[in-house]
């Protein structure tokens, strides 16, 4: 294990993280704001983070990244970044403990959108404007953004890339893994502008358009306004918003092809049409629960259903309206949407359709062999067999994920929190969706949460971003053997 | 005409033993002295050993002096490899290749069009399959055979005791059938093929070959008793290139498929490739696993395991189980005529159907296709009559059609015409011949087709 190799690769993310903060810097200075000053310090602090990390670990000439030092890379990296992004935050001093800035700056970077703050409006426009890039960068993955802009991380990229992007078969568009995080990262680009366009053609104001084309498309959900996008209350920004939060919940490789010609590259992707499919169900189901019981018409319904399932099941986490007043069919759905997320190679979290279809395909093999004892018979998607080793991980996978959020929510529970929160809390932040139930519903925001709690929820939002094994392998005592 | 066999195993050998016997100078390259001198001992050919792939050896054989080359040796590569140096030592002649390997498939065309040149391939495993087909959608029928594309349907079935034709003579045929005709060509009794007349008769236990228009096919076999419903579940036992091209295509089709192979990795490919039907790894002749999934009460089972003796086992285990069907596969020639005797009926072989299409593809002249039937003691032709030809425009009758040869449909324009003494044939109709082995030079010769080979 190269420790100094790791520290230096995360010391020139962290200076590339300082450069990001630039860009807040300058919109507060456009708007003369008082987020200039933090800004500076928090410019400077990790500035000379980053340096301090690079300098530890200069001396390593090592090239070779095996896989063990690419997840650590990207653990450290996450952590780090995580850190490093509550800084402004903390010196403008809208959070009361540094544990709140944290906590807001993980949620940004996981693309959790869960929130310490009761009046976001208070808040400076440069910070919201770096709390909703924060967001973006941590969407597409800050370490892919590494691969695509910083050369000297192509060698063992592939090994990065597929800690940070661990989606059960992997893609890659390009034969170099550069070219590869390029064209996802333009791709992704593209699209945010293309909702900027939409939002701003719609009448929003610039601003409010691009924090909230930066927090679509990394399924984020960070909102410039206290009450979200209900507060526009407008059934345009609804249809474009959830449009762009299905895009967002879709595999990017996908997007890729589209704008590459094949038009029916998203019919041709079973996953797709699994994720497709689901929306469309679960969106009538609850518009009808929620049709005469909550909402007098059915376009009403309709309209309220779609965008809570569409934001929900992406992971995104905007509200338009309170779900906890819905009947209880339409929040266990809900519930159930948090667990199901979004399609590999999205970015959304949760634990992907891919491998919920996978679980499903494994099940119904099981029951098979129980009829035909002899059968040789095989998981399958799109026709192709799926390899034994991809199955084990994705049921491995299922089971930790699992088995976390019962730990998690036991934990949280003892802190004093009740059931229906805990469970909604630990839901929303291993899957990175944002709102919860009970004390952290859609209308209301995770300040209630004990100290402790944070903490805990902090670790479950980077657990579910990096889709637990590239972070839990850290407590696996064989990692560290020599 | 000379032509040069490359390979002398099992379908190198059957092909050189017609040419011989059709008069044509034939030369049989082969690596192996022991495959060579079966051939010398047993046919008037002349042998060469060595390599067929080598421009040397193909040189001493007089290869531009040949006309037609057949590259059949067992290995797929073996045969392009031959064709490729033969295109090169001499372009003019004409060169066909067996190739099993079904990521050829597509590519047939342009082996034609582009080097090597190679006028036709020839898989062997396509036309047994389409065979088997064929036979599962007939499945009151033992032998099912296409012409005219496919209007015009050759039809082989068992009558049993209780057939209502037990013992009518052919000529008080009509009487009793009525308004459809179906023309009886052929009758396989105790191992002898009879091409019938008026006065011959049916018995029990024939094997009777009937020629009919396609869409009679149906009544036609009412009338013999021998309807039977659509089959609906086939076992594949086997699951090689046939048994996976098989099952591959009955996946289109509402058949439920099953097959059992006993190779563990060919299992597994099967499964990765095939999405319908249901893979079983074992022995397709152990009888706990027939049991255990219900064998009894499937339609068919095909058996297409490379060992033939499995098949018979597994044909006769299944048939006692109970299914309604069942095809094998056999590939000695030698076990033919055994197979009546033992109980099974329906035969197929990717050999013999190899032979037929290389015969086939070497009469090419005015011969539009031609089938071997049981035992290869007689065979099927098409053919298009020509102005020339003796058999043209007088009645049938005078024409003097030898003994052990008959036409048995004439297709003109669109009208299919089951001929009978007093029936004139025109120029350029399309006229189907069973013919036995020893009378096809003299059926050639009527018909003036004769060695228009190319």
């Amino acid at each position: 294990m190269h420790w100094r190799h790791v520290f230096k690769v995360v010391g020139v993310l962290t200076i590339t993280l300082a450069f990001t903060m630039v860009i807040p810097l300058l919109v507060g200075l456009f708007y003369r704001d008082m987020s200039v000053r933090p800004f500076l310090m928090a410019i400077a602090a990790t500035l000379a983070g980053g340096i301090a990390l690079y300098l530890a670990g200069r001396v390593d000439r090592s090239a070779f990244v095996s896989q063990r030092e690419g997840m650590a890379i990207v653990a450290l990296g996450w952590v780090v970044a995580g850190f490093f992004g509550a800084l402004p935050f903390y010196f403008e001093g809208e959070f009361p403990t540094f544990v709140d800035a944290l906590f807001e700056s993980v949620s940004g970077f996981t693309t959790t959108g869960s929130s310490v703050l009761t009046n976001i409006e208070a808040v400076s426009k440069g910070l919201l404007l770096w709390r909703s890039l924060i967001q973006w960068l941590g969407g597409m993955g800050i370490i892919v953004l590494g691969i695509a802009i910083l050369p000297f991380l192509g060698v063992g990229g592939m090994q990065l890339y597929k800690a940070e992007v661990p989606t059960p078969v992997p893609d890659k568009l390009q034969p170099r893994i550069r070219d590869t995080a390029m064209i996802l990262w333009k791709v992704y680009a593209l699209i945010t502008v293309a909702q900027v366009i939409a939002l701003w053609a719609g009448g929003m104001s610039l601003y409010d358009a691009v924090n909230h084309a930066m927090t679509t498309l990394p399924t984020g959900g960070f909102s410039t306004k206290n009450a979200s996008v209900a507060q526009f209350d407008s059934l345009y920004f609804d249809l474009v918003i959830s449009f762009f939060m299905i895009l967002a919940g879709i595999n990017f490789s996908l997007h890729y092809q589209l704008l590459r010609g094949q038009t029916l590259a998203f019919w041709r992707d079973s996953e797709c049409r699994f994720f497709l499919g689901a929306v469309l169900v679960l969106t009538l189901v609850v518009s009808f629960d929620i049709w005469r019981s909550v909402y007098a018409t059915m376009g009403e319904a309709l309209r309220y259903g779609l965008f809570q399932v569409v934001s929900i099941v992406t992971t995104t986490g905007y509200a338009t309206a309170d779900y906890e007043q819905w009947p209880a069919m339409s929040q266990l759905i809900l519930l159930l949407c948090m667990f199901l997320g979004a399609s590999a190679g999205s970015t959304g979290g949760g634990m992907k359709c891919l491998r919920i279809m996978l679980c499903f395909k494994f099940c119904y093999k099981e029951l098979f062999s129980l009829i035909h004892p002899r059968a040789v018979t095989h998981v399958k998607i799109a026709g192709k067999t799926v390899p034994d080793d991809v199955l084990r991980s994705v049921l491995g996978f299922l089971a930790l994920y699992m088995g976390l959020f019962g730990f998690c929510t036991v934990l949280l529970a003892g802190l004093g929190v009740d059931m229906v929160t805990a469970f909604g809390a630990v839901a929303a932040t291993l899957g990175n969706i944002g709102p919860g139930f009970g004390m952290v519903g859609p209308v209301e925001n995770f300040a209630q949460i004990p100290y402790l709690g944070k903490w805990l929820l902090i670790w479950c939002m980077l657990l579910g971003r990096l889709e637990i094994y590239t972070l839990i392998i850290f407590l696996v005592p064989e990692f560290y053997r020599k | 005409l000379k032509v040069i066999i490359i390979g002398a195993g099992e379908v190198g050998f059957h092909i050189a033993s017609h040419l011989a016997r059709e008069n044509k100078d034939v030369l049989v390259i082969d690596k192996n002295a022991d495959a060579l001198r079966r051939v010398s001992d047993n046919l008037d050919v002349q042998i060469l050993q060595g390599s067929g792939s080598s421009p040397v050896v193909l040189e001493e054989a007089g290869l531009r002096s040949a006309e037609i080359m057949l590259a059949v040796t067992n290995s797929d590569e073996a045969n392009l490899v031959a064709c490729l140096v033969a295109n090169i030592v001499s372009p003019a002649t004409k060169k066909l290749a067996r190739v099993r390997n079904a990521d050829y498939d597509t590519y047939h065309e342009t082996f034609r069009e582009q080097a090597p040149n190679i006028e036709t391939v020839i898989n062997p495993d396509i036309e047994v399959v389409k065979t088997i087909h064929g036979m599962m959608k007939v499945p009151g029928a033992v032998d099912v055979g296409e012409f005219a594309e496919g209007r015009i349907k050759f039809v082989g079935i068992y009558l049993d005791e209780h057939s209502p034709f037990n013992q009518v003579k052919l000529m008080d045929l009509p009487g009793q059938l009525g308004g459809i005709r179906p023309l009886i060509a052929a009758i396989m009794r105790d191992e002898e093929l009879i091409i019938p007349r008026g006065k011959d008769q049916f018995l029990a236990g024939d094997l009777v070959y009937f020629i009919t228009a396609s869409e009679q096919l149906e009544e036609t076999l009412a009338v013999f008793g021998k309807q039977e419903a659509p089959l609906k579940s086939v076992l594949i036992i086997g699951g090689g290139r046939i048994g996976y091209r098989l099952a591959a295509l009955l996946e289109d089709e509402p058949f439920t498929c099953k097959i059992i192979e006993k190779d563990p990795a060919k299992c597994d490919k099967l499964a990765g490739r095939l999405n319908k039907a249901v893979v079983l790894c074992g022995d397709g002749s152990d009888q706990n696993l027939l049991a255990e999934e219900n064998v009894g009460d499937m339609d068919a089972v095909v058996t297409l395991t490379d060992d033939e003796e499995t098949n018979i086992l597994a044909s006769l285990l299944t048939r006692r189980m109970g299914v309604r069907k069942c095809i094998t596969r056999i590939s000695k020639f030698s076990y033919f005529p055994l197979m009546t005797t033992i109980g099974i009926e329906q035969v197929v072989s990717p050999r013999l159907s190899a032979i037929n299409s290389i015969l086939q593809h070497v009469r090419r002249g005015k011969v539009l296709s031609a089938m071997s039937i049981k035992g290869e003691q007689a065979e099927i032709m098409e053919a298009v009559a020509m102005e020339t030809s003796a058999i043209v425009a007088k009645p049938l009758r005078s024409v003097g059609v030898p003994k052990g040869a008959l036409v048995a449909a004439i297709m003109r324009q669109e009208h299919i015409i089951i001929p009978s003494g007093e029936t004139t044939i025109q120029p350029d109709d399309r006229i189907i011949i069973v013919a036995r082995r020893e009378v096809i030079p003299q059926v050639e010769k009527i018909l003036a087709v004769k060695l228009e080979f190319f």
